[in-house]
């Protein structure tokens, strides 16, 4: 029966932004690379805002401008959005480092940006196999890994390095035992948006660009998630928008909100429905974010494997920033794998040098630097909601004249927080939150 | 400050004010606007014991999956709509029960995303 033994130099499990990565890594250094996706081809089940950052893609793909990267827009605008109960206020910056060239990241969709990612691996020689999905592993009996099991006819795959890369729903992770169990749902956001097809010059003249060359990427905070912990984005691609919001699982399952209905309120926000009128959904989807940070991520390597990505909590949950670290991280995985065979050793010894490449580089450092926000957007929920809604207030008094002395307004304006939220603890807030983001 | 699971689940309310101000929105527009490869021969999603369920006293799955894949019939059962299941994984995290038996769909089959 075994007459067929297939056989590679390495496996990914998954054709996302760490996979592509890893393997375009390894093939380029000579090993016979096997990319396993479960979609019908990749980027079909992938899911993001978003903007991508070009240092990562850059690091592997130098000169990746020239190989037509399936880009919308450049982001030229970037910053966060505060909605109050009926109003805006914009805080984004624009020129300066946004102008470099090429830019810090462009805006794309992942059903586009994928595909071509996974092409650039091929280009360099691995070998990718769609619509397989990996069950299992194959395994020695002294816990080894030496291939994978998909749910092919005779789905066996062999090789002494398997490098798994399958997202946020880490189940191949977990029967590895490199993590006990699921993350709990405070450690997740369950993120939703659309895309609305708008006309390009419509597009530009509501958001501001002066053509197609320039992107808006904002987060937009307040009077997103009914209060609740949770966060929007916008995203302005070529001809359509991208537009939805993150909410902690937990809060959803508790408060028993069903997400298109929390989309909805914030799509007929005044200040966001002028916005999108007139469009048409293009589609409408949802996807898991890790953000448990750095006290969320399993062991990363042992005798055979590795893991990269959302697989491994690799998300900065202050920026959703996870597309440069699957990358890097893929490349660092696929960099350990080549070091394995050129020492003829796949043991956890070799293979745990992995994790020293991530500790040098800015990855583990920024988890590190990060690992109290989450737990800080959770016990500090009024950041979500009470200063957005303060802010816009205080703003609008500053810019309308309303006859009264300034220092009146001022105590006003001072008053409106305080009611909401007394004056001592609004500067621990900030304290806390310095703290969490800085990492102290 | 994790979730409680099992009978410990508890549900919070919204002030009324803020409930009011949810739209109810008809679900199905918007599946209209996905792309699947349904498995006729396969579900992928399966409730463990129905008779978990009906202990569950908030039944949080009717509300938290973004495509409503669960809803409750007529009987008091918890159905599952699989084939309209994007893949997000949040029922397998966010049963209280773990009341879910959730698996990839095979190879080829489920959501394909035409934009992402
Ligand atoms: C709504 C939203 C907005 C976001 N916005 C941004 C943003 O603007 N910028 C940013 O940097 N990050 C953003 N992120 C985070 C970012 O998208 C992720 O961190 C990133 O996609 C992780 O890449 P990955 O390669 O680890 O996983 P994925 O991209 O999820 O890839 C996993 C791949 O593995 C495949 N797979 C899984 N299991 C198997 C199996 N058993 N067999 C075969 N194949 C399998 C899947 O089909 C998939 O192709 C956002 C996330 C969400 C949900
Ligand atoms: S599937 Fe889970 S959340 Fe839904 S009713 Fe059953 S036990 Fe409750
Ligand atoms: S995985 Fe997500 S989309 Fe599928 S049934 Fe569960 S919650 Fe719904």
């Amino acid at each position: 029966m075994n007459s067929e033994r297939i056989e590679f130099d390495a496996v990914v499990v998954g054709a996302g932004l760490a996979g592509s990565a890893a393997a375009m890594v390894m093939a380029r250094g000579g090993l016979n690379v096997a990319l396993i996706e479960r979609g019908q081809k990749p980027g079909g089940k992938n899911y993001f805002g978003g903007a991508i950052y070009t240092h990562a893609i850059a690091d592997l793909v130098p000169d990746f401008m020239d190989r037509r990267p399936p880009f919308e827009r450049p982001v030229t605008e970037a910053g966060f959005w505060f909605l109050g109960k009926d109003g805006l206020t914009r805080m984004t910056v624009q020129g300066g480092e946004l102008n470099a060239d090429p830019p810090d990241a462009f805006i794309t969709l992942r059903a586009n940006f994928d595909p071509w990612w996974a092409e650039q691996a091929q280009a360099a020689g691995a070998f990718l196999i769609p619509k397989t999905t990996v069950v299992d592993f194959i395994r020695e009996e002294n816990g080894q890994v030496t291939g994978v099991l998909t749910d092919r006819p005779q789905g066996e795959i062999h090789a002494p390095v398997v490098i798994i890369c399958e997202g946020v729903n880490n189940i191949l992770t977990q029967k590895l035992g490199l993590i006990h169990r699921d993350l709990e749902p405070a450690q997740m956001a369950l993120a939703f948006k659309k895309v609305i097809s708008l006309p390009m010059e419509t597009i530009n003249a509501r958001f501001g660009l002066p053509d197609d060359a320039h992107g808006l990427a904002v987060s937009v905070l307040g009077d997103v998630s009914l209060g609740l912990p949770g966060m929007g984005f916008v995203y302005t691609n070529k001809a359509s928008v991208s537009i939805g919001l993150g909410v902690m699982l937990d809060t959803l399952a508790e408060y028993r909100l069903r997400p298109y209905d929390v989309l909805q309120r914030y799509l007929d926000h005044p200040a966001i429905a002028p916005l999108i009128k007139g469009g048409q959904l293009l589609e409408y989807g949802a996807h898991l974010i890790p953000e448990g940070g750095y006290r969320a991520m399993p062991k990363l390597a042992t005798d055979g494997a590795m893991v990269a990505g959302d697989a491994a909590a690799m998300v900065n949950a202050l920026h959703w920033e996870g597309t440069n670290m699957a990358i890097v991280a893929g490349k660092l995985a696929g960099e350990t794998a080549l070091e394995a065979h050129s020492r003829g050793d796949f043991t956890a010894k070799v293979m745990s040098r992995y994790e020293d490449r991530l500790s040098e580089g800015f990855i583990l450092k920024d988890l590190k630097q990060y690992r109290g926000f989450s737990r800080f957007l959770e016990t500090h929920p009024q950041f979500m909601d009470v200063y957005p809604n303060f802010v816009n207030g205080a703003l609008g008094q500053f810019f309308t004249a309303y006859g009264k002395p300034k220092k009146e307004l001022f105590k006003g304006m001072l008053g409106s927080l305080t009611n909401r939220r007394g004056l001592i603890k609004a500067a621990g807030d900030i304290v806390s939150m310095a703290r969490s983001v800085m990492g102290w | 400050m994790a979730m409680k699971t099992g009978d410990a689940f508890e549900a919070k309310e919204l002030p009324e004010e803020v409930k009011a101000t949810l739209p109810n929105v008809y679900v199905d527009d918007l599946l209209m606007s996905l792309k699947y490869f349904i498995d006729e021969d396969k579900a992928h999603l399966r409730i463990i014991d129905q008779a978990v369920c009906a202990r569950c006293e908030y039944k949080p799955c009717l509300y938290f999956c973004p495509v409503g894949v669960y809803t409750q019939g007529n009987d008091g059962r918890i159905q599952v709509a699989y084939q309209s299941c994007v893949e997000c994984g949040s029922c397998r995290v966010g049963c209280p029960y773990k009341n879910i038996q959730w698996e990839l769909p095979r190879g080829g089959f489920g959501v394909a995303y035409k934009f992402g």
